[in-house]
């Protein structure tokens, strides 16, 4: 049995409550290719970037907290959820861009017995499959290559914009999300839409526009005749999935597409049942062979 | 020393697939296909205007100053809008790990021509968002005999915008203007936030009212508009502080500004965003129908729905967070 | 028919500060033709500053002291009447620029900021970091979208007409439909720039400098001035000529020839690259001239030396020049550079009001020639000279437009356009193309009257010019559709570089001595006996240049050495 990869695991909002499940099914998959989490106790809630609207100040020390603790598990902060990893990632790097803002920060920090040192790394589950656990190991741990299923592949937003917000790949031309489908066994399919934003940050000021840019998005995969969209951010999933009935009722069309949120494809190769992966609790029906 | 200067560089033979169409002569757009030697050192435009001077002298594009500041030769190149002046062809092939780019005209915009687009709409656009300097007389001198006072603090709050060179780069990507014909954009809102934020206006009331009927809270901060402006104004971030700046001006009616304060406010209380009560905390009772709906989902799925707020453990030290970031912005020393 | 009060043409500083002046309360009909956009503009490629003796930074400073350095910087070809009212009212067109919300970079009390530049004896640039003409021209623009300014965008002028004494319009064609118009105006500003374009890949110059307006005014009769004063800059990046600023100099870059060598130590074994820019282009050309520069006709701006951490500290926008434009990174690699055509001094005569001969016809900015700038201008006039001259110009004109009443025109002169046009489109051709004809003008422009300049090589652009002239005509347009097509705006802005480059060339032979910007190997002195005045030139008949020559005003400033 090779080493384990460790993470301090910050869940942020789409890994409790009524989609707790996901928080299982990760842990099941990075089983798989020897992941643990460990959760980073005493976080709070990324902000989502909307606390910049009322202080980017207050934004920036809630999530120099969520990575002190981070720092002092001495394990890099590994977030699922794409909007938690770009309000993180882009208060780590507000802070190095300025000492100033970082200083004031650590001072507000102070009042609980926290510093922020600027080290901790953050990640994200494209960059876990595709460059910690690697393409070959997953390759290897690959039990039900999914040979045939035609797949649309979508990123989302925050985890590409803006470029400087990761390091791990090229920004214009990110292929970690491909990398790690191809290693599956599925057949990509190119689609208009996929660089869109399926407005999922909308649903509360402005829902109509949401269900419209959702519905745009998905709409861009069924006309190339795929199989599912998969997504790497648990906030597109929901929009594409979870209110894809919505969406498309709103803008008139009629299809389903099934969608799958990354780790429960990857489960599906590494062989475990569209049971172990909950699958049953998708708005669209994911009835395909897999 | 006196060895000969001989630089290093490459060449390609690649395909350059541009994206042609002229209304009334075709019926669709189509693609052709031109060979080009692309060396190191060639931009997009270098290679556009080659083509034009050698292969087909009707392929149509706008350029003007080919110094990255009139923005007029704004494509997409595959699929990213750029400046064709300010870009260089060779690094794109290799990251893209091919021989062939695609050159297509923006988007959001009706194609004049080929690579032209017409950017009258979003100019129309930026004409209804009061895109000027209404003099405050309390900052702006009645004479000509003396400047206004500003402050270097002052300046720095828009001075980033001031480099926006109306390329529309950022319309280009923005999904939210793909899908709602009304929306502003970008370019338009970043402005608002500019002449709004500099002490020497007092069209604020104004304008911010035109921000809020343009769709202030339209946008998605899907952040694409930071990552394509090629004079980095980051609009995504001037709509941030436009938005804070309307709800510290007392608009606080909006959704958006419920769902600002409703953030803000769940994190200090629970460490988390109390999701389940969101719609009705944001639209008022009328949200009752999208809990109905989230119920629903949960139950036909097996799941017993609860309206508990989910808690993040850090909660009860966010609260000193919020305490001293509080302290800090009423001493005046906030240093965002 | 269109009609306007006052059609302005061109959306530069000139002809939008023009606009906002001539902008009435009444029922006056002002439109701005502009072949792009307004913010396209040259104006907004402007860096370093706009000359202000605000006394901001040296509280000694007079419009006095600026006008002194304006008049020597020029070589004492500038009028002196004309530079004393650009300099005493810069402070107040500068002041009126802050005050519509310009963002001038500040002091620390806040007030504008000011830097030193070349040839000034106290700092009064005015700046906004590097971008200053680029937010005069959006300030501009934003007042003219408060007030309601008509723009007609994309449209490209023909032919400037006038009966003799007055203004009637002009013809000109909507580039996004391909359909020719007369347009009837009391009163035309030309404010279309300057024509480094016909020095075409080698010049710092937007694409569209070609001189429209400049040439349609030669076409239509009018005089124009100084055209061989062009202003070189030693350091333009190779392949695109953009502008390479001083500042890499002022780091330490070297500037080396194809071998290898610091040939600054030839020339200038003193101050070595940091010589004044007229000799260090001269230099760069010279080592190419024998022999020595690079594969393509180049030198090279050496940087490597200085390391990468003091690159990336001082000199970042300059290394991403090079990244961008050229793809060489200086950290690297030695930059690619060429002088390059940067500034017209000459242009449509005008008097003191932008007012030429014909009532109602005016000129402002690089397009005009008033003349302030005279033999060369100096760094952080040009914006000053668009501001000053653009506001009397529009304000000149309104006062015309209110007491005048439009002059009757045909259609006569569209029809005429439109045939040119359409024999431009009719046939095959000979199969040269407009990029054939544009770049050997560009190249014989460089090589023959660039930098240095003597009789025979003057002689022999002469008559090269004129056999461009002739396979111009021979050529033919391939784009056979009618809405936007830009080889038809390309042929139509050659013509006008090739009318205005014969104008250039006849300037510079004509004048034996050398001033300011015109250097002449076979007379390398200033020659005030003989030559201080003004070049006017007309077209004759025979369409060739007509040459006369007018004094120059002095009111103040007794002609001396220019030295610094």
């Amino acid at each position: 049995m090779s080493e384990k990869i460790r993470y301090g695991f910050y869940s942020g909002c789409c890994f409790q409550g009524a989609d707790e499940r996901f928080f299982q099914i990760l842990q099941d998959v990075f089983a798989k290719v020897d992941v643990e989490l460990e959760l980073i106790v005493d976080a709070v809630c990324c902000g989502s970037g909307v606390i910049e609207e009322r202080s980017e100040l207050t934004s920036l020390a809630v999530n120099a907290k969520n990575m002190a603790h981070a720092e002092q598990m001495g394990l890099p902060l590994y977030t699922p959820c794409s909007t938690c990893y770009n309000v993180i990632a882009n208060a780590q790097k507000r802070m190095q861009e300025d000492p100033a803002v970082h200083a004031q920060v650590n001072e507000i920090l102070a009042e609980q017995g926290l510093e922020y040192k600027g080290t901790c790394k953050i990640t994200h589950t494209l960059w876990v499959f595709a460059q910690d656990v690697g393409l070959d190991k997953l390759k290897e741990r690959i039990t039900n290559p999914l040979n045939g299923l035609r797949v649309a592949s979508y990123y989302g937003c925050h985890t590409r914009n803006p470029a400087d917000i990761q390091g791990y790949e090229s920004a214009d031309n990110p292929t970690s999300l491909e990398d790690i489908l191809e290693v599956l066994g599925v057949q990509i399919v190119d689609y208009d839409t996929k660089d869109d934003c399926c407005g999922y940050h909308l649903a509360w000021p402005n829902n109509k526009l949401n269900m419209q840019m959702t519905s745009n998005v998905l709409e861009g995969a069924h006309t190339k005749d795929v199989d599912m969209l998969v997504t790497s951010c648990p906030l597109c999933f929901k929009s594409m999935d979870g209110t894809q009935a919505k969406a498309l009722a709103q803008t008139g069309k009629n299809f389903q597409l099934p969608v799958l949120f990354l780790p429960e494809l990857v489960g599906l190769a590494c062989g475990m049942s569209a049971e172990d992966m909950m699958l049953r609790y998708h708005g669209v029906p994911v009835n395909i062979r897999l | 020393m006196n060895a000969t200067i001989t630089p290093d560089r490459k060449s390609i033979l690649a395909n350059i697939r541009i994206q042609r169409f002229t209304p009334g002569e075709h019926k669709s757009a189509f693609y052709d296909n031109f060979k080009v030697n692309v060396e190191t050192g060639m931009t997009v435009l270098e290679v556009l205007r080659l083509i034009k001077n050698t292969q087909d002298s009707s392929l149509t594009f706008r350029a003007f100053c080919r110094s990255k500041i009139c923005g007029s030769c704004s494509v997409r190149v595959n699929g990213k809008p750029l400046l064709a002046c300010s870009t260089q062809l060779m690094p794109i092939l290799d990251d893209f790990k091919q021989e062939s780019v695609i050159i297509q005209p923006m988007r959001n915009m009706p194609v004049l021509r080929d690579l032209v687009v017409d950017i009258d709409p979003v100019i129309e656009k930026l004409a209804k968002m009061h895109p000027y300097i209404m003099e405050n007389r309390g900052r702006i001198p009645e004479t000509l005999e003396q400047e206004s006072l500003m402050s270097r603090q002052e300046l720095t709050k828009f001075d980033y915008i001031t480099d926006c060179i109306l390329c529309g780069s950022c319309y280009s990507a923005c999904s939210a203007a793909s899908a709602d014909p009304n929306y502003a954009g970008p370019l338009t809102l970043g402005k608002a936030y500019r002449f709004s934020a500099d002490v020497r206006d007092s069209f604020k009331g104004e304008r911010m009212q035109a921000a809020v009927d343009q769709g202030l809270w339209s946008c998605a901060q899907c952040r694409k508009c930071i990552n394509v402006c090629p004079k980095d104004t980051r609009p995504a971030i001037s709509i941030q502080r436009l938005r804070k700046m309307s709800i510290d001006d007392g608009i606080h009616d909006t959704p958006g500004s419920r769902r600002a304060k409703a953030y803000t406010d769940d994190v200090a209380k629970y460490g988390q965003v109390n999701k389940p009560m969101l719609p009705v905390i944001v639209n008022g009772p009328k949200g009752w129908a999208a809990i109905e709906a989230a119920d629903n989902y949960l139950i036909k799925h097996g799941i017993e729905p609860t309206h508990q707020v989910c808690t993040l453990d850090g909660q009860s030290s966010t609260q000193k967070i919020y305490a001293k970031v509080k302290e800090l912005e009423s001493r005046g020393e906030n240093k965002t | 028919m269109l009609t306007y009060d006052i059609l302005i043409i061109g959306s530069g500083g000139a002809g939008l500060y023009a606009a906002l002046e001539s902008r009435s309360e009444e029922e006056l009909r002002v439109g701005v033709l502009t072949k792009i956009y307004p913010t396209r503009s040259h104006t907004g490629a402007a860096q370093g500053g706009v000359n202000a003796a605000l006394a901001n930074l040296d509280s000694t400073d007079t419009w006095q002291d600026h006008w002194f350095d304006t008049v020597k910087g020029s070589d004492y070809l500038a009028d002196q009447d004309a530079a004393e009212i650009m300099t005493r009212e810069a402070p107040m067109v500068v002041r009126e620029m802050e005050h519509w919300g310009c963002p001038f970079s500040r002091t620390d009390e806040g007030k504008i900021a000011q830097r030193p530049f070349g040839g000034a004896s106290k700092p009064r640039a005015c700046y906004s970091a590097d971008k200053v003409g680029h937010v005069m021209l959006h300030t501009l623009y934003e007042q003219g979208i408060r007030h309601g300014v008509n723009f007609l965008n994309e449209w490209q002028v023909l032919s400037l007409m006038h009966d003799g004494t007055r203004c009637q319009g002009v013809t000109a064609i909507n580039t996004q439909t391909g359909r020719v118009h007369t347009i009837n105006a009391k009163a035309v500003i030309l404010a279309t720039g300057g024509h480094g374009r016909i020095y075409w890949t080698r010049t710092s110059n937007a694409f569209g400098n070609t001189g429209d307006g400049t040439a349609m005014a030669y076409r239509a009769g009018l005089p124009i001035k100084d055209m061989e004063f062009i202003q070189f800059h030693p350091t333009g990046l190779r392949r695109t000529g953009i502008l390479m600023s001083e500042g890499a100099r002022g780091e330490g870059a070297y500037l080396l020839n194809g071998l290898g060598e610091r040939f600054m130590s030839r020339y200038a074994p003193d101050k070595m690259e940091l010589g004044p820019r007229d000799l260090v282009s001269r230099s760069c050309e010279t080592e190419v001239r024998e022999g020595r520069g690079g594969p393509e006709g180049e030198v090279f701006l050496d940087m490597t030396h200085l390391g990468k951490e003091r690159i990336l500290e001082k000199l970042p926008q300059i290394r991403e020049l090079c990244i961008e434009f050229e793809g060489v990174d200086p950290i690297e690699e030695p930059v690619p550079i060429k002088p390059t055509a940067h500034y017209s001094m000459g242009g449509i005569h005008t008097d003191i009001n932008g007012q030429t001969e014909i009532e109602g016809i005016y000129a402002a900015g690089e397009a005009g020639c008033v003349s302030v700038h005279g033999a060369n201008r100096l760094g952080g006039n040009s914006l000053l000279d668009i501001l000053v001259f653009g506001k009397r110009a529009g304000k000149h004109a309104l006062e015309y437009a209110r007491g005048a009443s439009f002059t009757p025109v045909s259609t006569e002169q569209e029809e005429r356009d439109t045939q040119m046009i359409n024999t431009m489109m009719d046939g095959k051709g000979s199969g040269i193309t407009i990029a054939d004809i544009r770049h050997a003008m560009g190249n014989l422009m460089a090589e023959k009257v660039g930098v240095y300049r003597n009789a025979s090589d003057l002689e022999s652009a002469i008559s090269k010019l004129a056999d461009l002239q002739e396979q111009f005509k021979q050529m033919r347009i391939q784009d056979k559709t009618k809405a936007f097509n830009t080889e038809l705006v390309s042929a139509l802005e050659l013509k006008n570089m090739l009318d205005l480059a014969e104008v250039v060339t006849a300037g510079a032979l004509e004048r034996k001595e050398s001033r300011g910007a015109h250097t002449r190997e076979d007379h390398l002195e200033r020659d005030d006996k003989n030559w201080l005045a003004h070049t006017m030139a007309t077209q004759g008949a025979d369409g060739r240049p007509k040459l006369e020559f007018s004094p120059v005003t002095i009111t103040e400033f007794e002609p001396k050495a220019r030295t610094y």
